[in-house]
């Protein structure tokens, strides 16, 4: 009974997550047109939509009897994609017929003609099949001009990348933006846990005067807000890129060039700050992970002859691929999703905007072209999801199994 | 000359002080059991020695030479830990090849060393294993051949068969003994087990609360114990001991013992700085009790245990003291019974 129970709360809980994503995906893979007037539920089953085709390219025409066509081709003559299918429900008529009211008179009429009716247009017979094909005849050879004539379709489902193609081949903002979100994520992701590795080695397993201390002082860190620190790490920052404006003007002739201006605001900035930010957890959680391998072990590697290096690199590591492989997953997302660090200290320049940021300008821009603000969000996910599958291999259990009883 | 020498050793971690000035020679070869009871810091003695515990005073020197400043890979010194401490993401050959390869020696060299060490084990077809791979035996045997591969002056090993069952204890001790004549090299083995301490060692250790009780070879130390710690801790089951005084012989190798309606005289005398008339207590082991029907022990039966070898009874005596038989013939006793002995004064001790 409770397993029924927890079953259907954890089906509820997999659902609730999954509908936004799903949501997300289903508005990028329709077209413009669809995605503004239906909601996304109804992507998945046909709908009934209204299009407008002619019957023939306006221009010179040979003279017929008979024409055939079909109404699919005609409205799909001018697409790339989202080619429409389905069947053809009914043509909406407007026109004049005679008036059984008023003899000799004609009244304007709008009707709903059904497949296999027959019907009067331009003076000849109009029918068409549920597949689209019609067939126009007239009593003797006339030429007629095209007529547009309005049609309902009850239209299968259709999907396609093409808003894919356009937020990232259309202009460069995507790609540009993805490209820095990788410049800045990967190394933010790498150096903090590197320097974390070394430093919760050295707090777990050497002993160094005041490293209690030390790692308390670390831990409390974790609790500074990072908008409390972009004052303090702004003027830092601006007071490096003016040194290293003078250093450049004294070792180089940029003066010359006018390009001595080192910018403040870079992405060695972010990989800066984020390092900063990400070290206390990283340090927290490394450490408790390392101080937790038997003791046996290193101890049975000091005899073996290791020096503190050779013991962190040839054991250490190794047997703490679970626990840098779940810290890289957090400090990654965390990085790739960050939108206020990289607003107040990464660059402002419109080809180095990370991914956040670019959202949110398309937000201003895109802001009724939905199907293009979700492919871009659906690539910003993406990432995260590859990156967190490909680590999740790393989650090993038994890691240590063998080496202590 | 000692192959190793401690000489005054101490140890404290912070206020507590664990090891009390240790004086010890080892002779090159020597199987050297460090034996005693849970927390009497044999463990830690091993450990100084390995260098992976700051000494507090006193020196040590392996092979003639200071170890105390030099790092436990520079003493000439391999390790056997009671939990094996294999290195779990690699196989057994890299294991056993990791000490060497940290000095740097040669490839040719390091899969001939480790091919040898194998050999000696029998484990040539786990190379490629990893240690998850393995049961806890061959483990174990793993965790020996990294020793051997170093090619020390002196093999320490840690209480080395604790975790291994009932069974393979036995046959691993076995193989350590033949492994042991088979190499010749020196050897310390820390054990709380006296059984492992009488079968391997050339001389055994016993300690108690970080003092060294008595030094010697397994019979000496069965035969002629040094004082009534060491006398009640080697032997299985226990020494008996029986309350009294010393009526003469203080200040001599023998002693007359009267207590308890026992009465014994000639007895071996340990702990002569007391003067006559002192409490003393009579040990003997339960295997020198002699049934007999005029002796003058007399006990109630409260527990007899048969194990095929030997028959144990434990019995309670007039003065309320509780002891124990061992005999090798199948005694037709039962709870409740009374049985006398006597016993050869030849064979008892008196300590005071």
């Amino acid at each position: 009974m409770t397993r029924t129970l927890n079953h259907v709360i954890l089906a509820l809980i997999v659902f609730i997550w999954v509908l936004p994503f799903v949501a997300l995906v289903t508005t990028s893979l329709r077209s413009e047109v669809a995605s503004k007037t239906s909601g996304f539920w109804t992507a998945f089953t046909p709908t009934e939509l209204g299009h407008r085709f002619s019957t023939h390219d306006r221009g010179e025409i040979e003279p017929f009897t008979t024409l055939k066509g079909n109404i699919f081709e005609r409205l799909n003559q001018e697409r790339d994609s989202f080619e429409i299918e389905g069947d053809i429900k009914s043509i909406l008529f407007k026109g004049r017929v005679p008036d059984p009211d008023k003899e000799g008179k004609t009244k304007l009429i709008r009707q709903l003609i059904y497949a296999g009716e027959v019907m009067d247009v331009r003076g000849g017979d109009f029918v068409f099949e549920p597949s689209g094909d019609f067939t126009w005849t007239f009593p003797e050879a006339t030429a007629p001009k095209p007529k547009n004539l309005d049609t309902f379709i009850n239209q299968n489902p259709i999907f396609g990348t093409d808003a894919y193609v356009e937020v990232l081949f259309e202009n460069k903002n995507v790609t540009n933006a993805l490209i820095s979100s990788f410049i800045v994520t990967i190394p933010a992701t790498i150096i903090p846990i590197t320097i974390a590795a070394f430093a919760a080695y050295a707090f777990a397993w050497m002993s160094f005067p005041g490293r209690d201390w030390l790692f308390v002082l670390v831990v409390s860190l974790m609790v500074v807000p990072t908008q409390l620190a972009f004052l303090p790490i702004l003027q830092g920052f601006s007071g490096i890129a003016s040194w290293a404006t003078s250093l450049n003007a004294w070792m180089t002739d940029c003066e010359a060039t006018k390009t001595c201006q080192v910018a403040s605001k870079s992405f060695a900035s972010l990989w800066v700050t984020h390092t900063a930010f990400g070290l206390p957890l990283a340090i927290y959680l490394l450490r408790n992970y390392i101080v937790g391998l038997p003791k046996e072990l290193l101890e049975s590697a000091r005899i073996d002859g290791a020096s503190h290096l050779q013991i962190f690199t040839r054991l250490i590591i190794p047997l703490s691929v679970p626990a840098l492989a779940s810290f890289s997953i957090f400090q990654f997302l965390w990085v790739w999703n960050d939108l206020i660090v990289a607003l107040y200290i990464g660059s402002a320049e419109a080809a180095d905007l990370v991914f956040p940021i670019r959202l949110q300008k398309q937000l201003g821009t895109f802001k009724d072209q939905l199907h293009l603000l979700n492919a871009s969000a659906v690539i910003s996910i993406i990432i995260p999801v590859i990156v967190f599958l490909s680590m999740q291999r790393y989650f090993i259990r038994g890691l240590l199994a063998g080496s202590v009883k | 000359m000692a192959q190793l020498a401690l000489e005054k050793v101490n140890k404290s971690f912070g206020n507590v002080h664990v090891i009390h000035d240790v004086d010890l020679q080892i002779n090159d070869g020597e199987f050297v059991v460090f034996v005693g009871p849970s927390g009497c810091g044999k463990s830690t003695l091993l450990r100084l020695i390995a260098g992976l515990e700051k000494l507090s005073s006193g020196s040590i020197s392996i092979a003639d030479r200071p170890v105390m400043d030099l790092p436990p890979s520079k003493r000439g010194i391999a390790m056997v830990f009671q939990s094996y401490a294999l290195y779990p993401h690699m196989t057994v050959f890299n294991n056993m090849a990791f000490s060497l390869d940290l000095q740097g020696v040669s490839k040719a060299e390091i899969h001939q060393r480790v091919e040898a060490a194998a050999k000696i084990l029998q484990m040539e077809h786990l190379l490629d294993r990893r240690p998850a791979a393995l049961s806890g035996g061959q483990r174990q045997r793993v965790a020996i051949g990294r020793a051997i591969v170093r090619n020390p002056d002196v093999f320490l090993f840690d209480e080395p068969l604790s975790n291994l069952d009932a069974a393979l204890r036995h046959d691993t001790r076995v193989e350590i003994a033949k492994l042991h004549t088979q190499l010749g090299a020196t050897t310390i083995y820390v054990t709380h087990d006296q059984v492992e301490a009488m079968t391997l060692a050339d001389k055994i250790v016993v300690l108690k609360d970080g003092e060294v009780m008595q030094v010697g070879s397994p019979m000496e130390l069965f035969n002629y114990p040094a004082n009534e710690f060491v006398a009640g801790f080697l032997g299985s089951p226990k020494m008996n001991f029986f309350e009294g005084v010393l009526k003469a012989g203080a200040g001599g190798n023998s002693g007359e013992f009267e207590g308890q309606g026992l009465h014994a005289s000639g007895v071996r005398l340990v702990g002569t700085n007391q003067p006559n008339g002192c409490t003393a207590r009579l040990g003997i082991r339960p295997q020198h009790l002699i049934l007999d029907a005029n002796g003058p022990l007399k006990g109630t039966a409260t527990l007899v245990e048969r194990l095929g070898t030997e028959t144990v009874i434990e019995l309670v005596n007039e003065a309320g003291t509780a002891f124990r038989c061992a005999t090798p013939e199948t005694l037709d006793v039962v709870v409740g019974d009374q049985v006398t002995f006597s016993f050869n004064p030849q064979s008892a001790h008196v300590f005071c």
